[in-house]
């Protein structure tokens, strides 16, 4: 597996102008030349403006969130949409850190969310915080829905290579080593070798995340290159519930491998990434989660951390995953976020395992009260609280994107507290 | 104090489910637990008068509460004790109903029911106090309702120590680390030893026994519920697409299949364009005449009742599933096909 470096270059401002250019830490959008590379059959027209942390600003129905990322004029990121598959590979990847490029609009099964770039929803999703491009789109009369995303998840991912493009001659900020995992039968030292599962979600049509551009369903759980991940080997085509959502930004962030990364050699081994689809049937699913334990216990895991996407279905896939590691003597916690009703009395798990460890990451129904906004992007109304789209709302947690990241973005989590004057 | 005992029509010895459709009515003095209830209670409080109603009706009549509570109060109530319910679904959702509307109205109310009931998060600012799973628990659970009253009648408030179930919510919190760095770090610490570490209490799930299979079904009515979020096209009652906190009912009497254009499914859950081009396949209506015609099932019921199974927390599911049975029941239903999506 290869070594990769990440060269870091921060985003502190973000306009639109005639030109891309990025300089002191200043990322300048070349409006016509994101018009060019939306330029498809399929989008009669798209709009771009800018939405940055601290801005009175609401963004309606956002669909994937995409890092800007380039390995320089050879390509190479974005495998199976961009960039060829099996290339020889270039160690350095040029990251506009801070920045994201994003879509927003109405899409038939894009379970209605929203990001503030400000207030509590702003603290509770990843891209309250990051300086966003935001692409507002027309579909084209005669393109079907699943023409137009296509032509917006390739014209993303093109803005996201195009905008770190202008970051490649630049002073960098920081330079990162990401070291490959260690490799199985290697010495460790006497630390635990711990990897991670990722789940992705396999429910078809706009419920569906790329490997190299392919659809995982209907794979078997696989060993994979985190590099590869870093690269963008995993993209996101899935719109269903928007806090449990894992847009591209977080695959290349991928939050429990920068964790394990952050441990290596310290207190654990990072072992590897498994990558395993969420089947809709149960027999595929207990195929899939004794295969991803077998492969683990080959890779010489001695304990996994298992993440998913979405609910209900996916919610079994973790549970039969974590019952299958800790039955093959490997120990396993798995993200989940609860759903215990907006008062939060009721029982968190849907599903749950017979053994292991949960971690919170929130609570699916909780209230949050957001203030009004000056100005929104996406759409015009919030349908979910029935309300203008620049109103005060209150809304459940589980519509504020990726608050309750199932790849544990966030740091939302849940303790139980006595009621009702109880102890009184 | 002078003290309304409500029960259902089982305790009240007016007979088991077939009596569960029969509505409110008064009866004088104590009935049933409520004799024991009287005897541990002693001189100091009088059962007054013993409120009765079926199950079914109590779970499926919204306006059960009202009318339960108008006769509590012109009983000349100044406590309401409602059950002990134990695991009793039905009852247990009567219960919580009534002492939630008596405590709202300003009438002091209690009721008894075991910590799982799923009735329990209807009980409003009500105190509930715990009961055992079943009634052979019945007399411990009356010492801890009359305690329970004693306590009332000086005017303090119940707590955890004289049985008060307490609901503890888990409530949601930013907090410093990141989820993926607290999973690492649990990993850790189990992996040192501390094998039963978790953030979310894992377990505790409920196991259904499946009801006997129907004796007759060429002579039973049955009927088609779903929670796949079939609804009339435009859907004119607004059913959530997800995160249901209600159901509904549809008529589907003289209709033979369920034509695409005139219903459709609002789930967001998945992706509907197969299910809106034939409704039938989420909501077997085309199927269920078909049976009907030739013989094989007695009678279709002549309404399907729909909610959307996307992101609904546990608790609501629950209740749900105790309301359309008290529903199905009332309404003289052998057996039911739950589709889900």
């Amino acid at each position: 597996m290869s070594a990769l470096r990440r060269i870091i270059h921060d985003v502190r401002s973000l306009k639109l102008g005639n030109a891309t250019r990025y300089e002191q830490h200043q990322l300048v959008v070349g409006q016509d030349q994101v018009a060019a590379l939306f330029a498809d059959p399929a989008l009669a027209s798209v709009r771009v403006h800018t939405a940055v942390p601290g801005d009175r600003v609401r963004i309606i129905a956002p669909l994937d969130v995409v890092e800007p990322r380039s390995k320089g004029p050879g390509g190479g990121v974005f495998p199976g949409w961009i960039a060829r598959v099996n290339r020889k590979r270039g160690g350095d990847t040029h990251v506009l850190r801070g920045a994201a490029v994003l879509a927003a609009g109405y899409l038939p099964r894009n379970q209605e969310g929203l990001i503030d770039m400000s207030g509590p929803a702003a603290e509770r999703s990843p891209f309250g915080q990051t300086h966003n491009v935001v692409i507002e789109f027309d579909r084209a009369d005669d393109a079907s829905w699943q023409e137009a995303e296509v032509a917006l998840r390739r014209g993303l991912l093109a803005l996201a290579v195009h905008l770190a493009d202008a970051a490649v001659d630049a002073t960098p900020d920081a330079i990162e080593e990401l070291a490959p995992p260690h490799r199985a039968g290697t010495s460790t030292g006497g630390l635990p070798r711990v990897g991670a599962i990722t789940n992705l979600q396999t429910q078809g049509a706009f419920k569906d995340v790329f490997v190299y551009g392919r659809s995982m369903a209907g794979s078997l759980p696989t060993l994979f290159d985190p590099a590869e991940i870093e690269d963008g080997a995993v993209v996101s085509g899935q719109y269903g519930h928007p806090a449990l959502r894992n847009p591209t930004y977080l695959h290349q962030n991928h939050p429990v491998i920068a964790e394990l990364r952050a441990r290596d050699g310290q207190d654990l081994c990072f072992a590897g990434v498994v990558l395993c689809p969420e089947p809709v049937q149960q027999a595929d699913k207990e195929l899939v989660s004794t295969h991803a334990a077998w492969l683990c216990r080959t890779a010489g895991f001695d304990a996994a951390i298992v993440t998913k996407e979405g609910a209900g279905n996916a919610d079994n896939d973790l549970m039969l995953k974590v019952d299958a590691l800790e039955a093959d003597g490997l120990t396993a916690v798995a993200l989940y976020a609860e759903l215990s009703g907006a008062d939060g009395t009721g029982p968190p798990l849907v599903a749950g395992p017979r053994r292991g460890a949960v971690v919170s990451t929130g609570n699916y129904d909780q209230r949050v009260k957001l203030p009004a906004v000056e100005r929104a992007f996406g759409g015009t109304r919030l349908r979910i609280a029935d309300a203008e789209a620049t109103a005060a709302v209150e809304v459940p947690t589980a519509a504020i994107l990726c608050a309750l990241s199932p790849l544990g973005a966030g740091r939302l989590t849940c303790r139980s507290e006595q009621q009702l004057g109880a102890t009184a | 104090m002078r003290i309304v005992h409500y029960v259902n029509q089982f305790y009240a010895g007016l007979g088991g489910e077939e009596a569960a459709g029969s509505g409110p009515r008064v009866l004088d003095g104590t009935v049933g637990p409520g004799r024991l209830l009287a005897q541990l209670l002693g001189d100091a409080h009088q059962i007054v008068a013993t409120i009765v109603c079926g199950d079914d009706y109590a779970a499926s009549t919204d306006a059960a509460a009202a009318e339960l509570l108008e006769m509590t109060r012109d009983a000349g109530a100044e406590l309401l004790v409602a059950g002990p319910a134990f695991g009793s679904g039905r009852y247990g959702l009567a219960c919580a109903r009534l002492v939630a509307a008596a405590q709202a109205a300003g009438l002091p109310a209690l009721a008894a029911m075991h910590p799982d009931n799923p009735g329990l998060t209807e009980a409003g600012a009500a105190p509930v106090v715990a009961a055992g799973a079943t009634s052979r628990q019945m007399r411990p659970t009356l010492q801890t309702v009359a305690a329970a009253i004693e306590k009332l009648a000086t005017g303090a408030t119940l707590t955890v120590a004289d049985g008060r179930v307490a609901r503890a919510a888990r409530t949601g919190r930013l907090v410093e680390q990141r989820a993926a760095a607290r999973a690492v770090e649990l990993v850790l610490r189990r992996l040192a030893g501390e094998r039963d570490l978790t953030e979310v209490p894992i377990g505790g799930f409920d196991v259904v026994a499946p009801s006997a299979p129907v004796e007759a079904a060429a002579s039973a009515t049955i009927a088609l519920v779903t929670e796949g979020a079939v609804v009339p096209a435009g859907n004119p009652d607004r059913l959530e697409s997800a995160r249901a906190t209600r159901w509904l009912r549809y008529p589907i009497e003289g209709i033979d299949s369920l034509a695409s254009g005139e219903w459709e499914s609002v789930d967001g859950g998945f992706a509907t364009t197969a299910a809106n081009a034939d409704p039938n396949r989420v909501l077997p209506l085309d199927a269920a005449r078909t049976l009907e015609r030739e013989g094989t099932i007695g009678r279709l019921h002549n309404e399907f009742l729909v909610t959307v199974g996307n992101g609904t927390p546990v608790a609501t599911a629950r209740r749900f599933g105790v309301e359309w049975a008290a529903e199905l029941r009332k309404a003289g239903v052998q057996a039911a096909i739950l589709t889900a999506t």
